[in-house]
Order: structure tokens, then sequence, then C-alpha cells
């Protein structure tokens, strides 16, 4: 989707909603120009007129076309801009890039979808694509962790999860204090990986967070017993251009931008200091 | 194959200017430098050796902007093509480098692509190899066997003419009266000269036992590679001044400046040296070393690229050594490589 045949030309879009999840997380409602469409998993870079962009993976549902909700937690220069982004602001996108979720790879398998922290972004866009295709799956297991209850992003929409016929979900905190109200687990995400209630010999995992997440629940589950190349990881890199041009997201011999950002655990195994 | 006396070429180059923005190479402190045609007069030096500047700057330019911000106006027209001159074989293998980047792929750079199609390449035989020149390493001789539109081979009083593409015999059809049929002593001469840099190219290449490309294919992850890669790192100062210089480096960085509704995007060349190149807004980065990141480069050449495309994103051109403030000289990193390949 280009404008104008240039893929550094930005798309004029307005911010239609700001919603504040944390105190360090915003999600923005956004309506591009033109005519817009995603693949789950797929990334865009959302612009700041003047600023500077910055690459984000929609947590909005694929299946609404020409809208798109990206969360955005503030670390960084670009996205201290994004959060005093305000209604009916304009905003540009570029996108969407990248190769997705590989979906029609799950058809008819047990899943098991992992998410941390900030990842639960890229993860409730995912979901929302397995809801719609419930029955193609033979299995569907979420476990989602977060350092604490307050900072547990889509918290309410996600223990609402819990009561979905045929979804086995369990959430977990890293620490909770008793004025929290957390009934849930508490322990590193590790620590719900056990009694997954799927095959580990066949099923798939897809697996996004934080990277020393993204690290011990990839090596609890081959510990599981889940082959390497079912095990699919989000790859935060410096994406930049989007078309594997700019060099910076450079993996092996992949471009998180053009190959990715999910890979095959297999595919970067070998490489060095993945996870940094 | 035709010739063209000198004065006639420098008839030519100046018809060339109604199409084309000519660049000539001319020598300041002893050194080629780009220059514009015709400012100057006749001083040019189209033979010798390779210019500082790699071939790039035409195609892929240092700073340019790709795109407008909110509600300025519209593009800048399009520059006139460029008319480049006394371009050298190792300039030209670069081109496969950058093409592979720019124009395979679901997207092309449409800026990258305009120069590519739109721009004259006259190239040039050198006549002359510096002592950082180790092209035949690479597999590149220092003469031009393809890639160009007109190629010059320099004699006494003038250039022997050959021409490799639809577009360099058009400019040869359109100027017709300028060249004669080339003589076969020139021919000869050319034979002649081409020996004889290939032959200062191999005392390089002996002189400083530069291994020849393949002696390190097969690149393995170097187990002491901390020790390997440090020897040059711990000098290195990160100015970045190889990527720059660099016919093949193509790594940008994308920046949005100005404010309100006269903003614009800015490409400008980046460099894999400096600390936050792969640097997630996070904080994480994956090479938070100097010698990572020395090590990186030298991947993304003989790794990354033999592997993508078939072919090693060095040209040995030698501009990296000559540029280097802290002397890492890539022909002893490749000799170790090669020792460390078996």
């Amino acid at each position: 989707m280009l404008t104008d045949g240039n893929p550094y030309a930005i798309r004029k879009t307005t911010v239609l909603r700001v919603i504040t999840e944390t105190p360090t997380i915003k999600t923005l409602r956004l309506k591009p120009s033109l005519p817009f469409s995603f693949k789950t998993g797929q990334f865009i870079e959302l612009s700041v007129p003047g600023v500077g962009e910055a690459p984000f993976t929609p947590s909005s549902d694929p299946a609404f076309s020409d809208e798109l909700e990206v969360t955005i937690m503030r670390v960084g220069r670009v996205t201290e801009q994004i959060h005093k982004v305000k209604k009916n602001d304009t905003v540009g996108i570029r996108g969407p890039f990248g190769a997705g979720y590989p979906v029609d790879v799950f058809k008819g398998q047990e899943v098991v979808v992992v998410g941390g922290g900030c990842g639960f972004a890229p993860v409730r866009s995912l979901m929302y694509t397995f809801f719609g295709m419930s029955r193609d799956l033979k299995k569907l297991a979420f476990r989602g962790g977060c350092k604490t209850p307050r900072d547990f992003l889509f918290k309410k929409e996600l223990l609402g999860w819990k009561k979905r016929p045929g979804l086995d979900v369990r959430l977990t905190v890293d620490k909770a204090a008793k004025t929290d109200g957390w009934h849930e687990n508490v322990g590193l995400v590790t620590t719900i990986l056990d009694r997954l209630p799927v095959n580990p010999k066949n099923a798939f995992a897809v697996v996004c967070g934080p990277p020393i997440m993204m690290k011990f629940a990839t090596q609890t589950l081959l510990k599981e017993g889940f082959r390497e190349d079912h095990v699919y990881l989000s790859m935060e890199k410096n994406m930049s251009c989007g078309i594997g041009k700019c060099g910076h997201c450079r993996l092996g011999t992949y471009y998180a931008c053009k190959d990715g950002p999910v890979f095959r655990f297999d595919q970067l195994n070998g490489l060095e200091r993945i996870w940094e | 194959m035709f010739f063209i006396a000198e004065e006639k070429l420098h008839i030519l180059l100046t018809r060339l200017t109604d199409d084309y923005q000519v660049c000539v190479p001319r020598k300041k402190n002893g050194k080629l430098h780009q220059t514009r045609f015709p400012d100057g007069g006749g001083d040019y030096t189209l033979d010798e050796v390779r210019s500082c500047e790699p071939a790039k700057i035409f195609f892929f330019r240092a700073r340019e902007k790709v795109a407008d911000g909110f509600g300025a106006g519209p593009p800048p027209p399009p520059p006139k093509p460029a008319c480049i001159t006394g371009v050298k074989a190792c300039d030209l293998k670069s081109l496969e480098v950058q093409d592979y980047v720019f124009l395979t792929d679901e997207y092309t750079d449409p800026f990258y692509k305009r120069a590519r199609d739109s721009n004259l390449i006259i190239s040039a035989d050198c006549t002359q190899a510096l002592d950082t020149c180790f092209c035949m390493a690479l597999g590149v001789n220092p003469f031009p066997e393809k890639d160009f539109d007109i190629n010059l081979s320099k004699m006494e009083d003038g250039y022997v003419v050959e021409t490799g593409s639809a577009k360099g015999e058009r400019v040869v059809k359109d100027n017709e009266h300028l060249f004669s049929p080339a003589d076969p002593s020139q021919v000869k001469t050319r034979e002649e000269t081409r020996k004889r840099v290939q032959s200062q190219v191999r005392i390089n290449i002996n002189e400083y036992r530069i291994p020849q490309e393949g002696d390190w294919k097969g690149w393995k992850p170097i187990k002491f590679a901390y020790a390997f890669w440090n020897q040059d790192a711990k000098n290195c100062v990160e100015c970045g001044a190889c990527n720059t210089v660099c016919p093949t480096c193509h790594c940008f960085l994308l920046f949005d400046q100005g404010a309100g509704k006269k903003t614009s995007r800015m490409r400008v060349w980046d460099s894999c040296l400096i600390k936050d190149f792969a640097r997630v807004a996070g904080g994480a980065n994956p090479r938070p070393e100097l010698w990572m990141r020395l090590r990186n480069r030298f991947e993304k050449k003989f790794d990354f690229f033999p592997k993508v495309l078939g072919i090693n994103a060095c040209t040995g051109c030698g501009r990296c050594i000559a540029a280097c403030p802290a002397k890492i000289d890539i022909r002893s990193v490749l000799g170790r490589l090669a020792a460390n390949a078996h």
C-alpha cells in the first residue's frame, strides 16, 4: 500500500480516540485517509509531524478494515510525543509491513499464545483473528503475564476471556500487593506454562513480549517438548524503512521488517544475542 | 570500437550538459574528486584511478528528501540526471549490490530507480593502481567489462571507446562526427595497459598477502570472536568514514525535519558502527560493544551478501583503508578471516 508509489511517503491519519490503558501505555484509534487493511502481526510506522516515526503492530482486529488501533508504551523520543496526541489530531502512517503471523499454518492445530507486558498489543490482534476462526483451531490456550496488576494491559478484557467457551486462559503477575485485588497466579510467566491443555509434540506456540520474557518462555516451551519450528516469536528490532533497505533491523540473513517481525525459533537459533 | 580525440571528448561532454549534469573527476591535493563539468575547464582526469567519492553518490544520495510531510507542497521536480565519467570497474561492481538492495523485492526505491534509469555512465580503465587497490582479490579487473554505457581507455591523445548499452550506442550515434573507428594498434595499446595495471594490482595483493575471494568463503562464527575483532575495534573511533566512502554500504536513516505544515522526510547515509544503529526505543541494543559492530560490518559484506546475493559486498576499491583514521585495514582483516577459515 504505497502513497504515489513512494514507500517513504506518509499517509495522513486521523486520531479518532485516545484511551489511557496504564500510566505508561495508551491506545490510539486511527482512521487513515485512504483505504487501509493489514494482516495480524504486520506492523506500521506511525509518525508525528516533524518528530519522526516508530514501528508498532496494531492491537485491533484486522477484520475491521479502514480503522485500526495501536497500543503504545512511552519509552523514547517518538513515543513521548505520540502520548501527547489528542482526539482529532492528524498523525501519519506507513505500511503495513512485514509478513505477520502465518495464520494458515495454525489451521487445524493446537495453539498456545503467550503474551507479556506490552506484547499483549500484537497478541490481542492475533487472538481476535483466532476468535474469528475458532472452528478452524483444534485448541486455543492463552497465557499472559505482567509485572504488576496496575500495569496489566487490557486487564479487564483478558480477565473476561476466562469466561470464553473453548478458550483456556491463565494469567499471572510477577508481584501483587494485597490492595491490588488480584485473584490470579503470582509468579513469572514461566510458572503458568506447565499443564498446557495441548500435546506439545504437535502444538504451536506464539510468544510475544519483552525480550527477557520471550527468552525464558521459549526455553520453558522447548523443555515442555515443543518443536523449535513450532515456536513463533515477535522480534523487536529497530525497524525503520519497513522494506528491507535501510539495514537497521538485520537478523542474520533476514530483515525483521520484511521477513518478520514474526520468526520461528529455528530461523533464529544459532544467531547471537537475539534477545537483545 | 571507436576512437575519440581528447578535444573531441570535451565537445561531447559539453554537448551532454544539455541533457545531463555532467560530472568529471579532477585532482585536488593529488587525489581525484568528483566535480561538476564544465566549471573549472578541461583539467579533468578520466583515467588513472578511482575518485575519492564512491559512485553511489549519484544514485543513492548522501542526503535526500524522500517525502513531504503534512500538507506541504508538491514534491520538487526530479533533478537533471547525472552523466558520470571516469567511473572505474570497482564502482561498477558496487552497483550490483546497490541494485539488489534498492531494486529487488516487493518495493523498489523510486529515487534510486529514477537515477539508475536516467543516469549515463561513462566509465574508464584504470591506468594506475593505488597501493590500496586490490580489486582482483574480489574478482574485479581494473577495467570495466560490463554495466557501463560507454567505456573509455586512455591513449596518448584520446580514448578508445567501447559501448556497453543501447543508451551508450545512441550517444555515439548522435555524435558520430566526433568518433573514428579505433585502430588495431590502439586496441593493442589498450590490452597492454590493462595487463600492466593488472600486474600492479597483483603486486599489491602479494605484498599485503591478501587472500583471494573464496578463501574466506563459508564464514564461520569465530570461536574467539572478541579477541579476533577487538584487535581492530580497540582503535576504532566510530566515525563511520568506512561506511561513507564504501561503494556498497547502503544503510540509511530516515528522519523528519521542520515544523507545523512544512515538514519533510529526509534520508541520510547511516553508519553501522555508531552505537545506536540497532538500538531499539526500549534501550535494548543487540550490538552494544564496538567489536560487535565492527564484526557486523564485515559479516554484512562477507556473509550476508554472499548468502542472499551470491557476491561479496566489497569491490577492493580500498577507500576504507585510506579513510580510516585508526588505520583499520580490510586487507589484514580478510587475511585473518582466511587464516581462520580452515
